[in-house]
């Protein structure tokens, strides 16, 4: 699903949330330690900033809340959620994209949050398991996956869930191919898939 | 990964100013200033996280305004912003109408996560697969080593043709499609120059140079590719295999482009992936079948004869009954 | 001890269902019926801990995350073979964030020899993961490189390169348990051959037995390393203060933690806890820290703070455990009827640095054969350790086994099923096997070739055995509180299998309660000792535990009604969460309310389990009896691509007395599909002029994924020994020991072509269809 309206300015940030929201609050990614904050988001600059190499502390929005992080360039967005954000629950496996098992979404896409630098992440949005079903509901997925016993170890669970809720978000009526084909990405090492399969139906069926 | 600094770009000018290097001059170096470019970052990511690129600086251009766009007209063919991702490009109804065997193989790359994330500039820029290239620990050519450690040892993903020097494929499977398309690049440099390359001078065989895999220079940026409107009668098939289904590097890919003039091929455009260290088109496939009526019996002489200069390693022979049995299909299924 | 005469159901239902009569412990609780006169017991029941899962609430090990923690990475070695001339940790030292630096030495402060690529060299504790992994690559370690060798067969040959010159013990990682490996016998590399197991040694002789033989099936059968590869990797957070020391591990066994780590530091074990209440995944590899755990620790003492110690996915493949290759030669004789007359088994295969490369046991007693031998050696190779994987070397022995089963019958012009039928004595396999044609429908098996064309199909059948074991330190609480809590208690481990819910089942059962309202504590050392996850023996050790201690409180808290109502504590029964008198329909209360009646603010009861009813096969704890499994696979093979996809499996096992069919079923699952992945994906690929592992990824070291799974159908048939006060067992190993002999069977139906070796990859199939040499 594209949204052009969405995209990032030029400011490498959300126009659209900026005017929508209460300023600065709602822009993603920025520098707080270099009084550039203040940076004039309506007449843009020609040229970007340099950030680090040492820690800055940016602002993401991550399950609808805006987070400050004081990270380094170099901090991926898993370990900015794990160990910074004290969001463990996404999990990191292979730490090389292969496994999925780290799968959030951003701008409410599922990607890798091994593979993403936290920095990049900008003023676009961060959804994790945590964040998936906000306010201590379950989503129908987690629901299903309860019912259906689709985690043995459940280290694949969270990602595997992002995965199946997205599949579910994008098309309502799959098939047994369509979540075989969505969770292609997603290592379980346990193997679940046939529970993870049923689950993933059985929600769809529930959400109708 | 090393620390580094982070540079968000505000425009390509913007970019370029401040980039000073490549991934590829990058490998196994620790320059004091290098700057290096990342549009999706997840090869660049990979090549930092096992030691091979330790950059200074690190000038972003996934935001860049207007490289995410895809456009398509009648007059002008497709245009595809370097930006965007294999997801949007395997889903995008232009590509999925006219370029079958691009959206093909745009939707078959990677997993769903990483295709979200993976430009198409950065997958046809991307660096080999080869496992040995891709370990820190083995000092190939390719990383300016004096040796090719999988000619005598694990190659059975390596290639069949065109392996002297450097045996490792070509990582792109989406080049294929490009290849068979004779897909162009558009490339803009520091001086506000544009050039626009056929996509099969865009890779650098290793005899040329093992150094790198693409001709892009530190002051260059792809902006597009763009891919002619087909001809009338164009059919087009893409053929992917890996080991295993879900998700995997080719072992084979082929993409077949044919231009019929009803049951007569005009035309034909044949690539191999996973074939050679660059994508690879064959001349002598495309030859048998231009001028002819598509049969099994023809498909299976092009299909031989794309394999004909074949030299598989110790551990690859698999591939060459493999590719002529892929091609055949991929001949056929286009027709 | 007192006993008691008490009777049980034997046998299986719908076949064979009987009583029998067993003299009993008198403290332990009377007989269950069979599972359908149960509330919770052999129903299917929600994991009490899904709901935590599926929210990332859950804390693995690798989520702790403790004020003041460390994180800490082990440099690994580069090189397969070398001695340490120096190590130079000085930039490291000076890196901001870097809080300590850890060499590992021998006793005498010496470097160990580098005897593999990814042997742990030195670690570093750091701020954060990514200081840490930046100092590591900043260590400069000088090697003396030596000579080494890594294939098999080379490693035999007695001018190869010498991993160890001396002989060696098998090193204890808990999961194994069956051939014994001798590492001091042999020479150079080659090392044993072990020749006997608990079931004995060599039988009759062979060649007699081949000369009675009227076919002989004479063949070697190869199968690669596979790496575990859980989703958690291996690894602690420990904090070590002077009162003692707290362990955060991701492990299959807090008790063998504990004590390694108490002796390692000579430590009271009282001064050592070890935590592990969620888990990522071991199969088998996850029962000892060594040797990131000492590090971990080191580091905490010298920093005087909490260290977390993950594996890295890399390390996990390199240092953390694999099942070893082999190289299996059979020669199994039959007399025209069938009957087997002799089998001959000589296995060649490595653990790399370790002892384990075994092919099991299958061989020795999946059928009767009078004449039988085995001569099963370990090759030494510099190469990562291997360690237990899922019923350890008898998925290789299996691989062989079964196909060369097939091929007997193939000779004798028998369908493969019926020649089983008519060789193995197994009841419960016969079981097994008419319940799973029937779903299969086997009828629709052909002889091989019959299938032609670009697609083909197969079909094929395989069957494995795996022995009840029982550990009998396996010591389990349960407390009633009188605000109305149930409680279990124990220091047993759920490694996904789901012990935490077959725990509450059986308490909730005890006492008339569900599932759900069963509180279960367990993972930590601070409870009574419980047994390690392997050998499928959790299930089998834990639960008669459970149901004691959960009878024991149960009758305590009887005694006091019954005292209320004047009335003996045997006449009450506990049933939808009351407490009812036998006899006297106006005599009842809620457990409720009874527990607010208790004279004390809880009861707690402790027990463990008595040996065996009638007693064990061997007195440490081998059961009599085995655990049955046959596998029926049906399989798509693509001549023109190689590819071989599994379309289908029927998995029909029995573990006794099913607990929970749904967690039952979750883990015939993972059994067949780790198969599959091994059968036709999974190889450690090593480079042999350099040492290294070229895919010690999750990319290229393949594993099967959502597109690869096929339809599996599990079949659960109950069985009742009348062994324990559950008759449960647990269903971990058998599920995984015949997946690939049957996909094996398969292939070879669906092209007439049989493949010795796995995984069979495309490249395999191409190569036997196109007749191409290398």
């Amino acid at each position: 699903m594209k949204e052009d309206s969405n995209k990032s300015d030029t400011n490498g940030f959300t126009r659209r949330k900026f005017l929508r929201g209460a300023g600065i609050t709602t822009a993603g990614s920025v520098l707080l330690n270099t009084g550039l904050l203040a940076a004039d988001f309506h007449s843009a600059p020609e040229t970007g900033i340099y950030m680090g190499p040492d820690a800055v502390t940016v602002q993401m929005q991550i399950n609808g809340q805006m987070e400050h992080l004081t990270i380094e360039p170099r901090t991926t967005l898993a370990t900015a959620l794990r160990d910074h954000a004290g969001l463990t629950g996404t999990k990191v496996v292979c730490d090389r994209g292969s496994c999925s098992a780290c799968t959030v979404w951003i701008d409410g896409k599922p990607v890798n949050s091994c593979m993403t630098l936290a920095i990049d992440v900008g003023g676009r949005e961060v959804t994790t398991i945590e964040g998936l079903a906000p306010g201590g509901n379950l989503h129908p997925v987690q629901e299903a996956f309860i019912e259906h016993d689709a985690s043995q170890c459940g280290y694949c669970t969270p990602g595997m869930i992002m995965t199946c809720a997205h599949l579910l978000k994008e098309n309502p009526n799959p098939t047994l191919e369509d979540v075989k084909i969505a969770t292609r990405g997603n290592l379980c090492r346990c193997g679940t898939y046939p529970h993870v399969f049923k689950a993933t139906l059985a929600a769809a069926d529930k959400m109708k | 990964m090393n620390n580094f600094s982070w540079y968000n770009a505000k425009s390509i000018e913007d970019a370029l100013t401040q980039v000073n290097s490549t991934a590829s001059n990058e490998i196994y170096r620790q320059t004091e200033k290098a700057a290096i470019l990342k549009a999706g970052g997840t090869d660049l990511l990979d090549l930092m996280k096992e030691g091979l690129l330790q950059p200074k600086t690190i000038v972003n251009i996934r935001e860049l305004p207007g490289l995410d766009k895809i456009e398509f007209s009648n007059n002008d063919g497709l245009r595809v912003g370097a930006n965007s991702t294999l997801a949007e490009i395997a889903a995008h109804e232009d590509i999925r109408k006219h370029y079958i065997a691009f959206a093909q193989a745009a939707g078959d790359a990677a997993t769903p996560q990483l295709r979200n994330m993976a430009t198409i500039g950065g997958n046809i820029a991307q660096r080999t697969r080869c496992w040995y290239f891709r370990s820190y620990d083995h000092p190939c050519f390719r990383k300016g080593g004096d040796r090719c450690f999988a000619k005598n040892g694990e190659n059975e993903n390596h290639a069949i043709l065109n392996n002297g020097s450097c045996v490792s494929v070509h990582a792109s499977s989406v080049s294929t499609a490009l290849m068979a398309y004779d897909a162009r690049v558009v490339i803009v440099n520091s001086k506000n120059e544009t050039k626009e390359i056929p996509i099969a001078d865009f890779f650098v065989a290793p005899g040329e140079d093992p150094l790198r895999e693409t001709i892009l220079e530190a002051d260059e940026i792809i902006t597009h590719i763009r891919l002619a409107k087909p001809a009338s009668g164009t059919k087009a098939a893409y053929i992917k295999q890996g080991a295993r289904e879900s998700h995997d590097w080719s072992i084979a890919d082929v993409a077949v482009v044919l231009e019929m003039n009803g049951k007569t091929c005009k035309r034909a455009a044949i690539a191999l992936g996973a074939a050679s260290p660059v994508p690879l088109r064959s001349m002598r496939a495309e030859g048998a079948l231009a001028g002819n009526q598509i049969t099994h019996e023809i498909a299976l002489e092009a299909a031989t004869l794309a394999m004909e200069r074949a030299r598989p390693l110790a551990k690859n022979g698999y591939k060459v009954p493999l590719f002529i049995n892929l091609i055949q299909e991929a001949i056929l299924n286009a027709s | 001890m007192d006993t008691r005469k008490e009777k049980f159901p034997y046998g299986i239902p719908d076949h064979n269902l009987t009583e029998i009569e067993r003299e009993i412990p008198a403290d332990e609780p009377p007989a269950w019926p069979v599972n359908d006169q149960l509330q919770e017991v052999g129903k299917r029941r929600i994991r009490v801990d899904a709901r935590a899962k599926v929210t990332g609430e859950a804390k693995y090990t690798s989520d702790i995350r403790l004020p003041g923690m460390l994180y800490a990475k082990i440099l690994t070695a580069k090189v397969p073979h070398a001695s340490i001339r120096n190590i130079n940790t000085q930039e490291a030292e000076k890196l901001p964030g870097v809080h300590a630096v850890h060499i590992l030495r021998n006793e005498d402060n010496s470097y160990p020899d580098v005897k593999y690529v990814g042997q742990p060299v030195a670690a570093v504790a750091a701020d954060s993961l990514d200081i840490a992994r930046q100092a590591t690559r900043m260590i400069q370690v000088d090697y003396l490189e030596k000579p080494f060798v890594i294939d098999v067969e080379q490693a035999m040959k007695p001018e190869a390169p010498l991993v160890f010159d001396a002989p060696i013990a098998r090193q204890a990682d808990g999961g194994d348990v069956g051939v014994v490996h001798d590492g001091s016998k042999g020479q150079g590399n080659l090392r044993g051959p072990s020749t006997s197991s608990f079931f004995g040694g060599p039988r009759g002789d062979l060649e007699a037995g081949f000369s009675q033989a009227d076919v002989i099936v004479e063949q070697t059968y190869r199968t690669q390393v596979q790496t575990h590869v859980p989703l958690e990797t291996h690894g602690v957070v420990i904090d070590w203060k002077p009162e003692g020391m707290t362990v955060y591990a991701s492990t299959q066994s807090t008790k063998d933690v504990r004590d390694e780590l108490a002796d390692y530091f000579d430590l009271p074990k009282s001064r050592v806890r070890v935590i592990c209440e969620f888990m990522g995944g071991g199969f088998g590899a996850k029962h000892s820290t060594s040797p990131y755990g000492p590090v971990a620790a080191i580091l905490s003492q010298k920093t005087g703070r909490p260290v977390w110690l993950m594996l890295e996915r890399k390390e996990e493949h390199l240092m953390a455990g694999n099942r070893p290759n082999s190289i299996h030669y059979l020669k199994i004789g039959a007399k025209k009827d069938g009957m087997l007359t002799a089998i001959q088994q000589r296995s060649h295969g490595t653990a790399g640095v370790a002892l384990g490369a075994g092919v099991g046991r299958v061989a020795q007693i999946l059928y009767e054969c009078p004449n039988f031998a085995t001569e099963q050696y370990d090759v030494l190779t510099f190469a990562g350790p291997g360690a237990a994987w899922r019923a350890p070397g008898n998925v290789q022995g299996a691989f062989g086994v079964e196909q060369a089963i097939d091929e007997l019958a193939e000779k004798l012009n028998l369908n493969p099923l019926a020649y089983r039928d008519k060789i193995d004595q197994s009841e419960v396999r016969k079981v097994l096997r008419q319940r799973g044609a029937k779903q299969f429908d086997w009828s629709r098996w052909k002889p091989a070739g019959s299938s032609t064309g670009t697609i083909r199909k197969g079909l094929g059948v395989a069957q494995s055995t795996w022995p009840r074991f029982v550990d009998l330190d396996s010591t389990v609480e349960v407390k009633i509180y009188r605000d109305g809590a149930v409680e279990v208690r124990s220091g047993v481990q759920d490694i996904g299998t789901g012990t935490k819910t077959i725990m509450a089942q059986i308490v909730a059962e005890e006492f008339g309660l569900k599932t759900a309202d069963v509180i279960v504590r367990i993972g930590d050392t601070i409870f009574p000792d419980a047994p390690g996850s392997g050998g499928s023996k959790v299930t089998g050790s834990i639960t008669p535990p459970t149901r004691n201690a959960a009878y024991k409180a149960k009758m305590e808290l009887f005694k006091q009604i019954a005292q209320q109502w004047q009335t003996d504590a045997t006449k009450l029964v506990a049933s939808n969460g009351m407490i009812l008198h036998k006899d006297d329909a106006s005599k009842k209360v809620s457990l409720k309310e009874a527990l607010q009646r208790m004279r004390t603010g809880q009861i707690t009861a402790s027990a463990s389990r008595s040996d065996d009813y009638g007693g064990f096969a061997q007195p440490w704890g081998l059961a009599h009896g085995h655990l049955g499994s046959v596998q029926f696979a049906e399989v798509t093979v693509n001549t023109d691509t190689g590819m071989v996809k599994v379309d289908r499996i029927v998995a029909a096992h029995s573990c006794g007395r099913p607990i929970n069919l749904t967690q039952i079923e979750s883990q015939i699952n993972g059994g067949v599909i780790q198969g599959v992945s091994y059968a036709l994906y999974e190889d450690r690929v090593m480079d042999e002029a350099t040492g290294h592992m070229m895919n010690p990824d999750v990319d290229r070291y393949q594993i099967a994924y959502s597109m690869e799974i096929p339809a599996i159908e599990p079949i659960i048939v109950e069985e009742y020994p009348a062994l324990s006060s559950t008759d449960a067992y647990g269903i971990g190993e058998p599920a995984n020991i015949a997946t690939a002999a049957a996909v094996a069977n398969a292939v070879y139906n669906a092209i007439g072509m049989r493949m010795y070796e796995i995984p069979i990859t495309p490249a395999r199939i191409l190569k036997a269809l196109n007749h191409l040499d290398q």
